[in-house]
Protein backbone atom coordinates (compact mmCIF):
# COMPACT_ATOMS: atom_id res chain seq x y z
CA UNK A 1 0.00 0.00 0.00
CA UNK A 2 1.12 3.33 -0.82
CA UNK A 3 1.85 5.74 2.05
CA UNK A 4 -1.04 7.97 0.36
CA UNK A 5 -3.74 5.69 2.16
CA UNK A 6 -1.82 5.89 5.30
CA UNK A 7 -2.21 9.67 5.45
CA UNK A 8 -5.55 10.07 3.95
CA UNK A 9 -8.46 7.45 3.01
CA UNK A 10 -10.42 10.10 0.86
CA UNK A 11 -10.71 13.57 0.82
CA UNK A 12 -13.93 15.27 2.38
CA UNK A 13 -16.64 16.05 -0.60
CA UNK A 14 -17.53 14.33 -3.64
CA UNK A 15 -15.39 14.78 -6.38
CA UNK A 16 -18.41 16.70 -8.87
CA UNK A 17 -16.08 17.58 -11.63
CA UNK A 18 -14.78 14.41 -12.04
CA UNK A 19 -18.01 12.34 -12.05
CA UNK A 20 -19.76 14.52 -14.17
CA UNK A 21 -16.91 14.35 -16.72
CA UNK A 22 -17.54 10.25 -16.13
CA UNK A 23 -21.27 10.67 -16.77
CA UNK A 24 -20.56 12.64 -19.80
CA UNK A 25 -17.67 9.94 -21.07
CA UNK A 26 -20.49 7.03 -21.17
CA UNK A 27 -22.85 9.01 -22.66
CA UNK A 28 -20.29 10.42 -25.46
CA UNK A 29 -19.17 6.85 -26.02
CA UNK A 30 -22.65 5.36 -27.12
CA UNK A 31 -22.58 5.29 -30.86
CA UNK A 32 -25.62 4.99 -31.46
CA UNK A 33 -27.03 7.82 -28.68
CA UNK A 34 -24.34 9.83 -30.20
CA UNK A 35 -26.09 9.65 -33.72
CA UNK A 36 -29.39 9.64 -32.61
CA UNK A 37 -29.36 12.92 -31.24
CA UNK A 38 -27.32 14.65 -33.82
CA UNK A 39 -29.81 13.13 -36.62
CA UNK A 40 -33.20 14.29 -34.60
CA UNK A 41 -31.76 17.58 -32.80
CA UNK A 42 -29.30 19.18 -35.41
CA UNK A 43 -30.28 17.16 -38.68
CA UNK A 44 -34.00 18.61 -38.77
CA UNK A 45 -32.70 21.94 -38.64
CA UNK A 46 -30.53 22.00 -41.71
CA UNK A 47 -32.56 19.25 -43.28
CA UNK A 48 -35.82 21.69 -42.82
CA UNK A 49 -33.80 24.69 -44.17
CA UNK A 50 -33.03 23.35 -47.25
CA UNK A 51 -36.54 22.40 -47.94
CA UNK A 52 -37.81 25.43 -47.36
CA UNK A 53 -35.33 26.96 -49.54
CA UNK A 54 -34.91 24.76 -52.28
CA UNK A 55 -39.28 25.08 -52.25
CA UNK A 56 -38.85 28.31 -52.12
CA UNK A 57 -36.88 28.64 -55.20
CA UNK A 58 -38.98 26.37 -57.11
CA UNK A 59 -42.58 27.62 -56.12
CA UNK A 60 -41.86 31.13 -55.06
CA UNK A 61 -45.76 32.09 -55.69
CA UNK A 62 -47.10 29.16 -52.88
CA UNK A 63 -43.80 28.23 -50.99
CA UNK A 64 -42.51 31.68 -48.41
CA UNK A 65 -38.86 32.32 -47.85
CA UNK A 66 -37.42 30.47 -45.36
CA UNK A 67 -35.68 33.35 -43.75
CA UNK A 68 -38.47 34.98 -40.80
CA UNK A 69 -39.87 34.72 -37.58
CA UNK A 70 -42.61 32.23 -39.07
CA UNK A 71 -40.20 29.64 -39.68
CA UNK A 72 -37.78 30.13 -37.00
CA UNK A 73 -40.66 29.58 -34.75
CA UNK A 74 -42.02 26.00 -36.96
CA UNK A 75 -38.84 24.91 -36.57
CA UNK A 76 -38.27 25.13 -33.20
CA UNK A 77 -41.96 23.81 -32.73
CA UNK A 78 -40.73 21.15 -34.54
CA UNK A 79 -37.83 20.55 -32.75
CA UNK A 80 -38.95 20.23 -29.65
CA UNK A 81 -41.22 17.38 -30.98
CA UNK A 82 -38.34 15.27 -32.56
CA UNK A 83 -35.73 17.02 -29.69
CA UNK A 84 -38.01 15.27 -27.24
CA UNK A 85 -37.13 11.88 -28.55
CA UNK A 86 -33.60 12.07 -28.11
CA UNK A 87 -33.95 14.19 -24.64
CA UNK A 88 -36.06 11.01 -23.89
CA UNK A 89 -33.70 8.92 -25.14
CA UNK A 90 -30.53 10.34 -23.37
CA UNK A 91 -32.62 11.04 -20.03
CA UNK A 92 -33.41 6.52 -20.31
CA UNK A 93 -29.85 5.98 -21.02
CA UNK A 94 -28.20 8.34 -18.07
CA UNK A 95 -30.77 7.41 -15.38
CA UNK A 96 -30.17 2.82 -16.37
CA UNK A 97 -27.28 3.03 -17.63
CA UNK A 98 -25.08 2.30 -14.93
CA UNK A 99 -27.45 -0.48 -13.73
CA UNK A 100 -28.80 -1.84 -16.57
CA UNK A 101 -24.98 -2.92 -17.53
CA UNK A 102 -24.85 -4.18 -13.81
CA UNK A 103 -22.06 -1.42 -13.15
CA UNK A 104 -24.13 0.28 -10.31
CA UNK A 105 -23.00 -2.00 -8.25
CA UNK A 106 -18.95 -1.46 -9.11
CA UNK A 107 -19.86 2.30 -8.33
CA UNK A 108 -21.55 1.40 -5.15
CA UNK A 109 -18.61 -0.94 -3.30
CA UNK A 110 -16.65 2.20 -3.97
CA UNK A 111 -18.19 4.01 -0.76
CA UNK A 112 -19.55 6.83 -2.60
CA UNK A 113 -22.95 8.04 -1.79
CA UNK A 114 -25.78 6.74 -4.06
CA UNK A 115 -27.54 9.96 -3.98
CA UNK A 116 -24.14 10.99 -5.12
CA UNK A 117 -24.01 8.62 -8.14
CA UNK A 118 -27.58 9.88 -9.10
CA UNK A 119 -26.82 13.36 -8.32
CA UNK A 120 -23.90 13.59 -11.74
CA UNK A 121 -26.70 11.85 -14.27
CA UNK A 122 -28.64 15.11 -14.76
CA UNK A 123 -25.58 17.48 -15.36
CA UNK A 124 -24.02 14.74 -17.12
CA UNK A 125 -27.13 14.38 -19.51
CA UNK A 126 -27.49 18.05 -19.81
CA UNK A 127 -23.61 18.18 -20.85
CA UNK A 128 -23.96 15.90 -23.62
CA UNK A 129 -27.11 17.17 -25.08
CA UNK A 130 -26.33 20.86 -24.67
CA UNK A 131 -23.70 21.03 -27.71
CA UNK A 132 -26.69 19.33 -29.83
CA UNK A 133 -29.23 22.55 -28.90
CA UNK A 134 -26.39 24.95 -29.07
CA UNK A 135 -25.50 23.85 -32.80
CA UNK A 136 -29.48 23.73 -33.75
CA UNK A 137 -30.08 27.10 -31.64
CA UNK A 138 -27.06 28.69 -33.96
CA UNK A 139 -27.94 27.00 -37.59
CA UNK A 140 -31.59 28.07 -37.35
CA UNK A 141 -30.99 31.37 -36.00
CA UNK A 142 -28.43 32.04 -38.94
CA UNK A 143 -30.77 31.02 -41.25
CA UNK A 144 -33.99 32.83 -40.00
CA UNK A 145 -31.55 36.01 -40.67
CA UNK A 146 -29.30 35.45 -43.23
CA UNK A 147 -31.93 33.10 -45.69
CA UNK A 148 -34.56 36.03 -47.08
CA UNK A 149 -37.96 36.47 -45.06
CA UNK A 150 -41.49 37.25 -45.93
CA UNK A 151 -41.50 39.29 -42.60
CA UNK A 152 -39.53 40.43 -40.17
CA UNK A 153 -36.38 39.12 -39.10
CA UNK A 154 -36.38 38.22 -35.67
CA UNK A 155 -34.24 40.03 -33.26
CA UNK A 156 -31.56 38.49 -30.83
CA UNK A 157 -33.95 38.10 -27.70
CA UNK A 158 -36.40 36.30 -29.85
CA UNK A 159 -33.91 33.82 -31.01
CA UNK A 160 -32.08 33.76 -27.29
CA UNK A 161 -36.16 33.13 -26.01
CA UNK A 162 -36.65 30.47 -28.46
CA UNK A 163 -33.13 28.17 -27.35
CA UNK A 164 -34.32 28.72 -23.98
CA UNK A 165 -37.84 27.27 -24.35
CA UNK A 166 -36.38 24.39 -26.30
CA UNK A 167 -33.34 23.88 -23.86
CA UNK A 168 -36.68 24.10 -21.27
CA UNK A 169 -38.90 21.22 -23.15
CA UNK A 170 -36.10 18.88 -23.24
CA UNK A 171 -34.47 19.91 -20.17
CA UNK A 172 -37.71 18.76 -18.42
CA UNK A 173 -38.33 15.44 -21.04
CA UNK A 174 -35.01 14.65 -19.94
CA UNK A 175 -35.91 14.70 -16.39
CA UNK A 176 -38.59 13.05 -16.50
CA UNK A 177 -37.15 10.13 -18.57
CA UNK A 178 -34.02 9.94 -16.19
CA UNK A 179 -36.39 9.70 -13.19
CA UNK A 180 -38.55 6.66 -15.13
CA UNK A 181 -35.38 5.10 -16.34
CA UNK A 182 -33.61 5.14 -12.43
CA UNK A 183 -36.93 3.38 -11.44
CA UNK A 184 -37.36 0.76 -14.43
CA UNK A 185 -35.70 -1.36 -16.95
CA UNK A 186 -34.73 0.21 -20.02
CA UNK A 187 -37.01 -0.49 -22.60
CA UNK A 188 -39.68 -0.65 -20.01
CA UNK A 189 -39.17 2.72 -19.45
CA UNK A 190 -38.44 4.27 -22.78
CA UNK A 191 -42.07 2.98 -23.65
CA UNK A 192 -43.86 4.44 -21.22
CA UNK A 193 -42.07 7.69 -21.40
CA UNK A 194 -42.30 8.10 -25.31
CA UNK A 195 -46.43 6.82 -24.88
CA UNK A 196 -46.68 9.55 -22.37
CA UNK A 197 -45.23 12.42 -24.42
CA UNK A 198 -46.44 11.63 -27.88
CA UNK A 199 -49.77 9.64 -27.15
CA UNK A 200 -51.46 10.18 -23.71
CA UNK A 201 -50.31 14.16 -23.49
CA UNK A 202 -51.82 14.87 -27.11
CA UNK A 203 -55.22 13.59 -25.64
CA UNK A 204 -54.85 15.37 -22.59
CA UNK A 205 -54.33 18.39 -24.14
CA UNK A 206 -57.07 17.89 -26.69
CA UNK A 207 -59.42 17.10 -23.55
CA UNK A 208 -58.48 20.56 -21.98
CA UNK A 209 -59.33 19.74 -18.52
CA UNK A 210 -55.88 19.38 -16.98
CA UNK A 211 -53.81 21.53 -18.83
CA UNK A 212 -52.54 23.25 -15.51
CA UNK A 213 -50.85 19.98 -14.28
CA UNK A 214 -49.38 19.18 -18.33
CA UNK A 215 -46.14 20.08 -19.13
CA UNK A 216 -46.88 20.49 -22.91
CA UNK A 217 -49.61 23.32 -22.00
CA UNK A 218 -46.76 25.01 -20.15
CA UNK A 219 -44.65 24.63 -22.71
CA UNK A 220 -47.21 26.50 -25.55
CA UNK A 221 -47.78 28.91 -22.53
CA UNK A 222 -44.39 30.28 -21.93
CA UNK A 223 -43.36 30.07 -25.79
CA UNK A 224 -42.05 33.11 -26.86
CA UNK A 225 -44.63 34.85 -28.89
CA UNK A 226 -47.80 32.81 -27.08
CA UNK A 227 -51.07 34.15 -27.26
CA UNK A 228 -52.64 30.71 -25.31
CA UNK A 229 -53.77 31.59 -22.34
CA UNK A 230 -55.11 28.41 -21.40
CA UNK A 231 -53.03 28.15 -17.76
CA UNK A 232 -51.24 30.94 -15.97
CA UNK A 233 -47.30 32.14 -16.50
CA UNK A 234 -47.21 31.16 -12.87
CA UNK A 235 -48.81 27.72 -12.91
CA UNK A 236 -46.54 26.59 -16.05
CA UNK A 237 -43.84 27.56 -14.16
CA UNK A 238 -44.80 25.96 -11.62
CA UNK A 239 -45.82 22.75 -13.74
CA UNK A 240 -42.64 22.29 -15.30
CA UNK A 241 -40.75 22.66 -12.33
CA UNK A 242 -42.66 20.13 -11.59
CA UNK A 243 -42.32 18.13 -14.15
CA UNK A 244 -38.81 18.40 -13.96
CA UNK A 245 -37.83 17.76 -10.18
CA UNK A 246 -40.03 15.61 -9.31
CA UNK A 247 -39.14 12.75 -11.67
CA UNK A 248 -35.21 13.43 -10.17
CA UNK A 249 -36.35 13.50 -6.36
CA UNK A 250 -38.59 10.09 -7.25
CA UNK A 251 -35.44 8.57 -9.25
CA UNK A 252 -32.82 9.68 -6.95
CA UNK A 253 -35.04 7.71 -4.39
CA UNK A 254 -35.37 4.72 -5.61
CA UNK A 255 -31.88 5.22 -5.99
CA UNK A 256 -30.80 5.37 -2.63
CA UNK A 257 -32.79 2.80 -1.48
CA UNK A 258 -32.20 0.08 -4.10
CA UNK A 259 -30.03 -3.43 -3.80
CA UNK A 260 -27.49 -2.67 -5.77
CA UNK B 1 -4.74 3.92 8.26
CA UNK B 2 -6.03 2.43 11.48
CA UNK B 3 -3.60 -0.19 11.71
CA UNK B 4 -4.69 -0.54 15.72
CA UNK B 5 -7.38 -3.00 14.70
CA UNK B 6 -6.36 -6.73 14.44
CA UNK B 7 -9.21 -8.10 12.27
CA UNK B 8 -10.22 -6.01 9.19
CA UNK B 9 -13.84 -7.91 8.85
CA UNK B 10 -15.49 -8.76 12.30
CA UNK B 11 -19.38 -9.08 12.18
CA UNK B 12 -22.06 -9.95 15.25
CA UNK B 13 -24.89 -12.13 14.63
CA UNK B 14 -25.44 -10.82 11.16
CA UNK B 15 -28.87 -12.20 9.55
CA UNK B 16 -30.20 -11.14 5.69
CA UNK B 17 -33.27 -13.23 5.44
CA UNK B 18 -35.14 -12.50 2.04
CA UNK B 19 -38.79 -13.28 3.26
CA UNK B 20 -39.51 -16.36 5.17
CA UNK B 21 -35.71 -17.78 3.72
CA UNK B 22 -32.81 -17.08 5.96
CA UNK B 23 -29.70 -16.51 3.14
CA UNK B 24 -27.31 -15.71 6.02
CA UNK B 25 -27.76 -17.00 10.43
CA UNK B 26 -25.81 -15.22 12.64
CA UNK B 27 -22.81 -14.95 11.00
CA UNK B 28 -19.89 -14.31 13.80
CA UNK B 29 -16.73 -13.67 11.33
CA UNK B 30 -13.19 -12.79 12.34
CA UNK B 31 -11.06 -11.78 9.10
CA UNK B 32 -7.16 -11.02 10.97
CA UNK B 33 -5.24 -8.30 8.99
CA UNK B 34 -2.56 -8.70 6.95
CA UNK B 35 -3.82 -12.47 6.12
CA UNK B 36 -5.79 -14.21 2.64
CA UNK B 37 -8.37 -15.35 4.10
CA UNK B 38 -10.81 -18.40 2.57
CA UNK B 39 -14.55 -18.02 3.00
CA UNK B 40 -15.79 -21.71 2.09
CA UNK B 41 -18.79 -23.12 1.28
CA UNK B 42 -20.88 -24.45 -1.42
CA UNK B 43 -23.12 -22.45 -3.68
CA UNK B 44 -25.87 -21.03 -2.00
CA UNK B 45 -24.16 -21.27 1.03
CA UNK B 46 -24.55 -17.63 1.69
CA UNK B 47 -21.00 -16.19 0.65
CA UNK B 48 -21.73 -13.62 -1.81
CA UNK B 49 -24.97 -12.50 0.16
CA UNK B 50 -22.66 -11.75 3.38
CA UNK B 51 -20.24 -9.97 1.17
CA UNK B 52 -22.86 -7.78 -0.59
CA UNK B 53 -24.04 -6.37 2.85
CA UNK B 54 -20.04 -6.13 3.63
CA UNK B 55 -19.96 -3.77 0.98
CA UNK B 56 -23.15 -2.13 1.62
CA UNK B 57 -24.90 -3.66 -1.89
CA UNK B 58 -27.95 -4.89 0.58
CA UNK B 59 -28.86 -4.05 4.02
CA UNK B 60 -28.41 -6.33 6.61
CA UNK B 61 -31.43 -7.66 8.57
CA UNK B 62 -30.02 -7.76 11.96
CA UNK B 63 -26.59 -7.60 13.70
CA UNK B 64 -23.63 -5.68 13.72
CA UNK B 65 -20.35 -5.35 10.96
CA UNK B 66 -17.42 -3.93 11.13
CA UNK B 67 -14.45 -3.10 8.69
CA UNK B 68 -11.41 -1.84 9.20
CA UNK B 69 -12.41 -1.47 12.54
CA UNK B 70 -15.38 1.17 11.13
CA UNK B 71 -18.93 0.44 12.13
CA UNK B 72 -20.87 0.15 8.99
CA UNK B 73 -23.46 1.04 7.00
CA UNK B 74 -22.68 3.82 9.65
CA UNK B 75 -19.23 5.13 8.26
CA UNK B 76 -19.41 2.83 5.05
CA UNK B 77 -18.17 5.77 2.94
CA UNK B 78 -14.85 5.67 4.91
CA UNK B 79 -14.53 1.94 5.25
CA UNK B 80 -14.98 1.48 1.62
CA UNK B 81 -12.60 4.01 0.49
CA UNK B 82 -9.84 1.64 1.86
CA UNK B 83 -11.90 -1.34 0.39
CA UNK B 84 -11.37 -2.65 -3.17
CA UNK B 85 -14.02 -5.59 -4.26
CA UNK B 86 -15.05 -8.19 -6.80
CA UNK B 87 -18.56 -9.54 -6.36
CA UNK B 88 -19.57 -12.35 -8.38
CA UNK B 89 -18.43 -11.81 -12.11
CA UNK B 90 -17.11 -7.90 -12.97
CA UNK B 91 -19.28 -5.58 -14.71
CA UNK B 92 -18.32 -2.66 -17.26
CA UNK B 93 -19.62 -0.95 -19.46
CA UNK B 94 -19.11 -2.78 -22.82
CA UNK B 95 -18.87 0.06 -24.96
CA UNK B 96 -16.05 1.43 -23.08
CA UNK B 97 -12.30 0.49 -23.36
CA UNK B 98 -11.09 -0.77 -20.45
CA UNK B 99 -9.11 2.22 -19.52
CA UNK B 100 -11.65 4.07 -19.40
CA UNK B 101 -14.10 2.00 -17.50
CA UNK B 102 -11.01 2.42 -14.68
CA UNK B 103 -11.56 6.36 -15.17
CA UNK B 104 -15.00 5.79 -14.41
CA UNK B 105 -14.64 3.99 -11.49
CA UNK B 106 -11.26 6.44 -10.55
CA UNK B 107 -14.00 9.17 -10.90
CA UNK B 108 -16.01 8.27 -8.31
CA UNK B 109 -13.24 6.96 -6.00
CA UNK B 110 -11.29 10.27 -6.06
CA UNK B 111 -8.50 10.47 -3.79
CA UNK B 112 -5.87 10.10 -6.69
CA UNK B 113 -7.70 6.88 -8.15
CA UNK B 114 -6.56 8.27 -11.44
CA UNK B 115 -3.57 8.37 -11.10
CA UNK B 116 -3.12 4.97 -10.11
CA UNK B 117 -5.29 3.61 -13.33
CA UNK B 118 -1.96 2.80 -15.66
CA UNK B 119 -0.28 0.81 -12.67
CA UNK B 120 -3.30 -0.84 -11.68
CA UNK B 121 -3.59 -2.00 -15.40
CA UNK B 122 0.18 -2.99 -15.47
CA UNK B 123 -0.07 -5.39 -12.94
CA UNK B 124 -3.06 -7.24 -14.25
CA UNK B 125 -1.42 -7.38 -17.28
CA UNK B 126 -3.98 -5.20 -19.72
CA UNK B 127 -1.51 -2.74 -20.70
CA UNK B 128 -1.77 -3.50 -24.39
CA UNK B 129 -5.13 -4.08 -24.67
CA UNK B 130 -6.37 -0.80 -22.41
CA UNK B 131 -7.60 0.87 -25.33
CA UNK B 132 -9.55 -1.45 -26.40
CA UNK B 133 -13.33 -2.12 -25.93
CA UNK B 134 -14.47 -4.53 -22.91
CA UNK B 135 -17.21 -5.42 -25.61
CA UNK B 136 -13.74 -7.91 -27.09
CA UNK B 137 -12.45 -8.90 -23.64
CA UNK B 138 -12.31 -12.69 -23.19
CA UNK B 139 -13.86 -13.88 -19.62
CA UNK B 140 -10.38 -14.18 -17.68
CA UNK B 141 -9.56 -10.29 -19.03
CA UNK B 142 -12.42 -9.00 -17.56
CA UNK B 143 -11.64 -10.81 -14.10
CA UNK B 144 -8.22 -9.54 -14.21
CA UNK B 145 -9.75 -5.85 -15.20
CA UNK B 146 -11.88 -6.36 -12.36
CA UNK B 147 -8.99 -6.63 -9.72
CA UNK B 148 -6.89 -3.84 -11.78
CA UNK B 149 -10.38 -1.70 -10.69
CA UNK B 150 -10.40 -3.03 -7.51
CA UNK B 151 -6.58 -1.47 -6.52
CA UNK B 152 -7.87 1.82 -7.77
CA UNK B 153 -8.44 3.00 -3.98
CA UNK B 154 -4.92 1.11 -3.14
CA UNK B 155 -7.10 -0.95 -0.86
CA UNK B 156 -5.99 -2.04 2.54
CA UNK B 157 -8.19 -5.24 2.14
CA UNK B 158 -9.70 -6.76 -1.03
CA UNK B 159 -13.05 -9.00 -0.62
CA UNK B 160 -13.12 -11.10 -4.35
CA UNK B 161 -16.01 -13.29 -4.38
CA UNK B 162 -15.32 -15.99 -6.83
CA UNK B 163 -12.91 -14.04 -8.46
CA UNK B 164 -11.07 -17.15 -10.37
CA UNK B 165 -14.46 -17.89 -12.37
CA UNK B 166 -13.52 -18.36 -16.24
CA UNK B 167 -9.95 -18.30 -15.53
CA UNK B 168 -7.69 -20.91 -17.41
CA UNK B 169 -5.35 -22.52 -15.14
CA UNK B 170 -2.54 -20.69 -16.02
CA UNK B 171 -4.81 -17.82 -15.32
CA UNK B 172 -5.25 -19.39 -11.72
CA UNK B 173 -2.01 -19.66 -11.47
CA UNK B 174 -1.37 -16.22 -11.95
CA UNK B 175 -4.12 -14.85 -9.66
CA UNK B 176 -2.21 -17.24 -7.03
CA UNK B 177 0.58 -15.14 -7.27
CA UNK B 178 -1.12 -11.80 -7.51
CA UNK B 179 -2.68 -12.87 -3.91
CA UNK B 180 0.65 -13.75 -2.65
CA UNK B 181 1.74 -9.74 -3.99
CA UNK B 182 -0.64 -8.40 -1.96
CA UNK B 183 -0.60 -10.27 1.40
CA UNK B 184 3.66 -9.01 0.72
CA UNK B 185 2.21 -5.60 0.31
CA UNK B 186 0.21 -5.50 3.85
CA UNK B 187 -3.03 -6.17 2.30
CA UNK B 188 -5.85 -8.54 3.59
CA UNK B 189 -7.94 -10.28 0.92
CA UNK B 190 -11.13 -12.36 2.05
CA UNK B 191 -11.35 -15.30 -1.16
CA UNK B 192 -15.26 -16.50 -1.09
CA UNK B 193 -14.99 -19.64 -2.86
CA UNK B 194 -16.69 -22.61 -3.61
CA UNK B 195 -13.28 -24.12 -4.57
CA UNK B 196 -11.42 -25.92 -2.33
CA UNK B 197 -8.85 -26.94 -3.95
CA UNK B 198 -8.43 -22.74 -4.44
CA UNK B 199 -9.11 -21.68 -1.19
CA UNK B 200 -6.52 -24.33 0.39
CA UNK B 201 -3.79 -23.20 -1.46
CA UNK B 202 -4.12 -19.79 -1.64
CA UNK B 203 -5.46 -18.77 2.11
CA UNK B 204 -4.09 -19.19 5.81
CA UNK B 205 -7.16 -19.17 7.43
CA UNK B 206 -10.38 -19.97 6.32
CA UNK B 207 -14.50 -19.66 7.76
CA UNK B 208 -16.19 -22.64 6.21
CA UNK B 209 -20.23 -21.48 6.07
CA UNK B 210 -23.36 -23.62 5.10
CA UNK B 211 -26.64 -22.68 4.97
CA UNK B 212 -26.26 -19.02 5.55
CA UNK B 213 -23.84 -19.91 9.14
CA UNK B 214 -20.45 -20.15 9.98
CA UNK B 215 -19.66 -23.57 10.82
CA UNK B 216 -16.10 -23.11 12.06
CA UNK B 217 -13.26 -20.57 11.35
CA UNK B 218 -9.67 -20.50 11.85
CA UNK B 219 -6.35 -21.53 10.43
CA UNK B 220 -6.43 -24.45 7.33
CA UNK B 221 -4.14 -26.51 9.99
CA UNK B 222 -6.62 -26.05 12.89
CA UNK B 223 -9.26 -26.89 10.68
CA UNK B 224 -7.52 -29.96 9.34
CA UNK B 225 -6.10 -30.87 12.82
CA UNK B 226 -10.18 -30.90 13.91
CA UNK B 227 -10.80 -33.51 11.44
CA UNK B 228 -10.69 -37.72 11.89
CA UNK B 229 -6.79 -38.21 12.07
CA UNK B 230 -6.08 -41.77 10.67
CA UNK B 231 -2.58 -43.94 10.44
CA UNK B 232 -2.41 -46.64 7.91
CA UNK B 233 -0.16 -49.55 9.13
CA UNK B 234 1.34 -52.45 7.17
CA UNK B 235 2.12 -55.51 8.56
CA UNK B 236 2.27 -59.35 7.99
CA UNK B 237 0.76 -60.00 11.14
CA UNK B 238 -2.78 -57.83 11.01
CA UNK B 239 -4.45 -60.20 13.68
CA UNK B 240 -2.12 -59.52 16.54
CA UNK B 241 -1.49 -55.84 15.23
CA UNK B 242 -5.24 -55.04 15.66
CA UNK B 243 -5.55 -56.18 19.03
CA UNK B 244 -2.36 -54.59 20.45
CA UNK B 245 -3.46 -51.55 18.83
CA UNK B 246 -7.22 -51.88 19.78
CA UNK B 247 -5.53 -51.59 23.89
CA UNK B 248 -3.80 -48.57 22.61
CA UNK B 249 -4.57 -45.57 24.33
CA UNK B 250 -3.85 -43.11 21.34
CA UNK B 251 -6.44 -45.02 19.30
CA UNK B 252 -10.02 -44.63 18.62
CA UNK B 253 -10.86 -47.42 16.61
CA UNK B 254 -9.13 -50.17 14.62
CA UNK B 255 -10.24 -51.30 10.68
CA UNK B 256 -8.67 -53.85 8.84
CA UNK B 257 -8.94 -53.29 4.91
CA UNK B 258 -7.40 -54.30 2.28
CA UNK B 259 -4.59 -51.97 2.20
CA UNK B 260 -3.66 -52.39 6.20
CA UNK B 261 -4.81 -51.40 9.27
CA UNK B 262 -6.03 -48.43 9.70
CA UNK B 263 -6.33 -46.70 12.88
CA UNK B 264 -8.37 -43.71 14.08
CA UNK B 265 -6.67 -41.70 16.57
CA UNK B 266 -8.58 -40.47 19.54
CA UNK B 267 -9.99 -36.98 18.34
CA UNK B 268 -8.41 -35.25 22.11
CA UNK B 269 -5.17 -36.59 21.23
CA UNK B 270 -2.69 -34.15 21.95
CA UNK B 271 0.26 -35.51 19.84
CA UNK B 272 0.59 -34.69 16.65
CA UNK B 273 -0.44 -37.31 13.81
CA UNK B 274 3.25 -38.42 13.12
CA UNK B 275 4.00 -38.74 16.49
CA UNK B 276 1.31 -40.99 16.96
CA UNK B 277 2.18 -42.69 14.70
CA UNK B 278 5.65 -43.26 15.70
CA UNK B 279 4.38 -44.03 19.44
CA UNK B 280 2.20 -46.99 17.80
CA UNK B 281 5.48 -48.31 15.48
CA UNK B 282 7.45 -48.58 18.85
CA UNK B 283 4.36 -50.23 20.92
CA UNK B 284 4.24 -52.84 18.17
CA UNK B 285 7.42 -53.51 17.86
CA UNK B 286 7.65 -53.72 21.77
CA UNK B 287 4.97 -57.24 21.04
CA UNK B 288 7.62 -58.13 18.00
CA UNK B 289 5.27 -56.72 15.21
CA UNK B 290 7.01 -56.33 12.15
CA UNK B 291 5.54 -52.91 10.58
CA UNK B 292 6.58 -52.58 6.98
CA UNK B 293 4.54 -49.53 6.31
CA UNK B 294 3.40 -46.51 8.68
CA UNK B 295 1.48 -43.92 7.22
CA UNK B 296 0.34 -40.51 8.77
CA UNK B 297 -2.75 -39.45 7.43
CA UNK B 298 -4.63 -35.83 7.89
CA UNK B 299 -8.01 -35.01 6.46
CA UNK B 300 -6.92 -33.01 3.69
CA UNK B 301 -9.53 -29.62 3.88
CA UNK B 302 -11.49 -31.20 1.25
CA UNK B 303 -12.08 -34.08 3.38
CA UNK B 304 -12.93 -31.89 6.46
CA UNK B 305 -15.47 -29.64 4.71
CA UNK B 306 -17.19 -32.74 3.52
CA UNK B 307 -17.63 -34.32 7.11
CA UNK B 308 -18.57 -30.59 7.88
CA UNK B 309 -21.37 -29.92 5.93
CA UNK B 310 -22.24 -33.65 5.82
CA UNK B 311 -22.66 -33.94 9.43
CA UNK B 312 -24.68 -30.83 9.41
CA UNK B 313 -26.68 -32.07 6.74
CA UNK B 314 -27.46 -35.36 8.18
CA UNK B 315 -28.40 -33.26 11.55
CA UNK B 316 -31.44 -31.08 9.94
Amino acid sequence: MSALTAMSARPAGVPWRAMVGAELLKLRKRRGLFWSTLVLVVVPVVVGYVILTVHHAIDPDHAAPAGGITNLRGTYEFLAQVGMVAAIMIGITAGGGDLGAGVFRELVVTGRSRIALFGVRFPGAILFLAPFVLAAAVIASVASVALPGSGREPGALLMVGYAGWLALALLSGMALALGIGSLLSGRVAIGLVLAWQFVLTPLLLQIGKVDAVLVGAALRRIEPGSTDDSVSPTIAVLALAAWTLIPLAVGAWRTARRDA
Amino acid sequence: MNNDTHFVIETDALTKRFGDRVAVDGVELRVPRGSAFGYLGPNGAGKTTLIRMLLGLTDASSGTMRLLGLPVPEQRGAALARVGAIVEEPRFHPFLSGRENLQVAAAVRGANAEARIDGALRRVGLTERADERVRSYSLGMRQRLGVGRALLGDPELLLLDEPTNGLDPAGIHEFRDMIAGFIGEGRTVLLSSHLLDEVEKICEAVAIVDRGRVVVQGSIEQLKAGGERTVLIGTPDELRAQAALAEHAAVGSVERNGAGIRVTLEPDLELTTEEAAGELNRSLAAEGIVVHKLVAESASLEERFLQITERLGGSE
